[in-house]
């Protein structure tokens, strides 16, 4: 009885229900494959075919490379399924490599201000 | 509960009938109260190596010339000091061993959330230590504790890498610690048990956590990227491979500069347990002083700038990290401000845990205060990489998170190992501690100011007297952690039994034997009231029954 009760309970509990199916690992698995494909194509198309300015060169590797990481994060990590609360923390997470990002580049974009050597006139 | 004899059953009990079920019990272990004194032993160790470190250093700079060692040998004791001492010591000791005992128990829970992990986490620390000690025994580090680029990466000559291993693994041990702590504080409460009814040194632990699995990882990968252009030539860091070098200190100090309060948070809470107990009042401003934790870890993550004012790091992010660097200040002040006010109209007694406490109170402030100073660009450029930032980082890190450890390892003891500690001992070694403590890194100061350069050992001759005042307070200061281990040894024999609740503390942690049961708790507690509990005429009816020569 007690048992029969705790069942019906851990059903009850999972906030959202509480499973990934194998078709769905295999196509996010398939995805990564062809993301992986396409970030080496990147690379040769850059290297052998087009003068790509570094900018959209980044932007283009940036953007696979998220693809990528929202896929694993999402599927991989669970992420999708969790509860509010895991969900908050793996935000939370990305706000603060936002922070780390957004801070250091403040920096790189701030050499050189003010201009001139020396103390300020 | 008899206050006569230990109780029949407790964690460090077992029926184990040979040494070796015995060694088994203990290291396969998922009980967090074992954890907990495999932690504490192990820890101590470190900090007793670290400690030996120091000695060499302090003993090489008695003389103005390097007449002890070479400079590189010099380079090797102060990296080895710092190496330990950081990774090693001060970053796990409050939330690893006062921590992982007192969390489960201060929540009315059986364990942790994930038992297994818990000693996961031990053995990674475990393994961490053992690389950084092969390192240290095959020729040492070179770098400092801060593993620079370009000189960690290209130049350095020495076990680099092995180091760098052993601080990558034992940041595994660090963040399982956090996310072990975060799920059990949203999981695992007693009944009744509500966020603002948590005893403070919860929500400072709760603040650790955070930082621990937000800000490790960031270090993982900085020392992983030294290791890689080291071993295989990929340019990170270094600009004849397109690397850049400053981009090690931003990494580094992202990390660094939060694990500071990994260092002090967890310290601050044990403060807040200790001030209210032996005031017999309710903390003053109890929300304050939670929300100020969690300021302080967001606000933390904002600040690393200020370790770069002179790094070629831009003027304007120089600015800026010196404003919100003033920011930071803000809800440390809150802290001590509510603890003082705590106090106001306390029956304060001066046992010796509140005696490390009242010590952490002013150091603190010394600490923080210079911190202050060194935030400021314009001093800063006067003081880095001196003396003054030794003595400002010594004043909170041994003033502040080293007296809050041993306030607690004091002030919990009971509850450990069920026995009392030696109470007259106690408060002469707390003193000893305290006098040492300041004789040493006092003229440190006075020494960074008039312009003597941290990791150096030649140094002009007129420096000598404070040099020498300084480690003569270094040999006070060891005397004084030496004291502890003798009489706390003893009691584990001889201490008077303790009874369930020595202090007449308040606090779920209090309720069970001491030591505890296994489980903890016999029947899962329920509570009713908010932490801190004093009545309001608590500390008047302790200070009428108070009698002459009492220490309580
Ligand atoms: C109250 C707020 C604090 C402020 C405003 C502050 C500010 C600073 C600044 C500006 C520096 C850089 C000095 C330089 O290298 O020129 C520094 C260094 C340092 N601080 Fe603090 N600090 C504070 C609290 C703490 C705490 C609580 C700890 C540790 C528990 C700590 C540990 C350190 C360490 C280890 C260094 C030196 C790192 C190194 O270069 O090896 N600080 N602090
Ligand atoms: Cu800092």
């Amino acid at each position: 009885m007690a048992e029969q009760h705790a069942h019906a309970h851990a059903h009850h509990h999972g906030e959202k229900h509480t499973h990934i199916s194998r078709g769905t690992y295999y196509r996010v698995f398939a995805a990564l494959m062809v993301l992986m494909v396409l970030t080496v194509a990147a690379w040769w198309v850059e290297k052998n075919l087009l003068e790509i300015p570094g900018w959209l060169a980044v932007t283009i590797a940036m953007s696979i490379a998220i693809a990528k990481t929202v896929l694993i994060v999402l599927y991989f990590m669970h992420v999708k399924i969790s509860s509010r609360m895991t969900q908050v923390y793996a935000a939370g997470a990305f706000v603060w490599l936002i922070i780390l990002f957004v801070i250091t580049m403040g920096d790189y974009v701030a050499r050189g201000w003010p201009p001139q050597a020396g103390p300020l006139p | 509960m008899s206050t006569l004899s230990l109780p029949q059953s407790s964690y460090i009990r077992d029926n184990s009938r040979t040494f070796t079920d015995w060694l088994k019990s203990w290291l396969l272990t998922v009980d967090h109260k074992r954890i907990a004194i495999l932690y504490l032993l192990s820890i101590n160790f470190f900090f007793l190596l670290g400690g030996l470190a120091a000695t060499l250093v302090r003993v090489e700079l008695i003389t103005p010339q390097g007449d002890l060692m070479s400079s590189d040998v010099y380079n090797r004791a102060f990296t080895l000091h710092g190496v330990i001492m950081v990774f090693f010591f001060l970053i796990p000791s409050i939330p690893a061993v006062l921590g992982n005992f007192l969390v489960p128990l201060m929540l009315g829970a059986r364990d942790l959330a994930f038992p297994r992990l818990n000693l996961l986490s031990w053995y990674l620390y475990m393994i961490g230590g053992l690389f950084a000690l092969i390192a240290a025994v095959f020729g040492g580090v070179d770098t400092g504790w801060t593993f620079y680029t370009p000189f960690s990466s290209t130049y350095s000559n020495s076990n680099v890498v092995m180091t760098i291993t052993g601080a990558f693994i034992m940041g595994f041990s660090s963040i399982l610690t956090g996310l072990n702590f975060i799920v059990t504080i949203h999981k695992m409460r007693a009944p009744g048990l509500t966020w603002f009814r948590l005893p403070l040194f919860i929500w400072a632990n709760y603040a650790t956590s955070i930082i621990q699995i937000l800000a490790t990882p960031v270090l993982g990968i900085a020392l992983l990227l030294v290791v890689v252009e080291r071993l295989w030539g990929v340019g990170i860091y270094d600009p004849a491979l397109g690397g850049d070098p400053l981009l090690f200190q931003h990494l580094f100090w992202f990390y660094s500069h939060p694990a500071v309060y990994i260092m002090i948070l967890p310290a601050m809470g044990v403060i807040s347990e200790l001030i209210s107990t032996f005031s017999r009042k309710r903390i003053f401003g109890y929300e304050f002083i939670a929300f100020s934790s969690i300021a302080i870890a967001i606000l933390g993550f904002l600040v690393w700038g200020h370790h770069m004012f002179v790094s070629s790091q831009s003027v304007y992010a120089g600015l800026v990290f010196s404003f919100i660097t003033m920011l930071v200040a803000i809800p440390s002040a809150i802290k001590v401000f509510n603890w003082t006010a705590t106090l106001y109209k306390g029956s304060i007694s001066y046992r010796t845990p509140m005696l490390y406490a009242l010590g952490f109170i002013g150091l603190f402030v010394i600490g923080g205060l210079t911190g202050i100073f060194l935030g400021v660009t314009a001093v800063d450029l006067h003081v880095t990489d001196t003396y003054f930032v030794v003595a400002h980082f010594h004043y909170v890190m041994v003033g502040g998170t080293i007296m809050a450890y041993l306030g607690g390892i004091h002030f919990w003891w009971p509850k450990m190992t069920g026995r009392m500690y030696n109470e007259t001992w106690g408060s002469i070694a707390a003193l000893i501690i305290f006098v040492g403590f300041n004789m040493t890194f006092f003229p440190q100061f006075i020494l960074g100011y008039l312009g003597m350069p941290r990791r150096y050992h030649v140094y002009p001759p007129e420096f000598q007297i404070l040099h020498v005042m300084s480690t003569a307070g270094a040999s006070i200061l060891a005397i004084g952690f030496i004291v502890p281990l003798i009489y706390l040894g003893i009691s584990l024999r001889k201490g008077a039994i303790a009874g369930d609740n020595p202090w007449g503390a308040t606090g779920l942690e209090w309720k069970t034997s001491s030591p505890p049961p296994t489980f903890n708790f016999d029947k899962t507690p329920i509570v009713t009231e908010e932490a801190y509990a004093y009545p309001p005429e608590a500390a008047e009816r302790d200070a009428a029954a108070w009698r002459p020569g009492s220490p309580l």
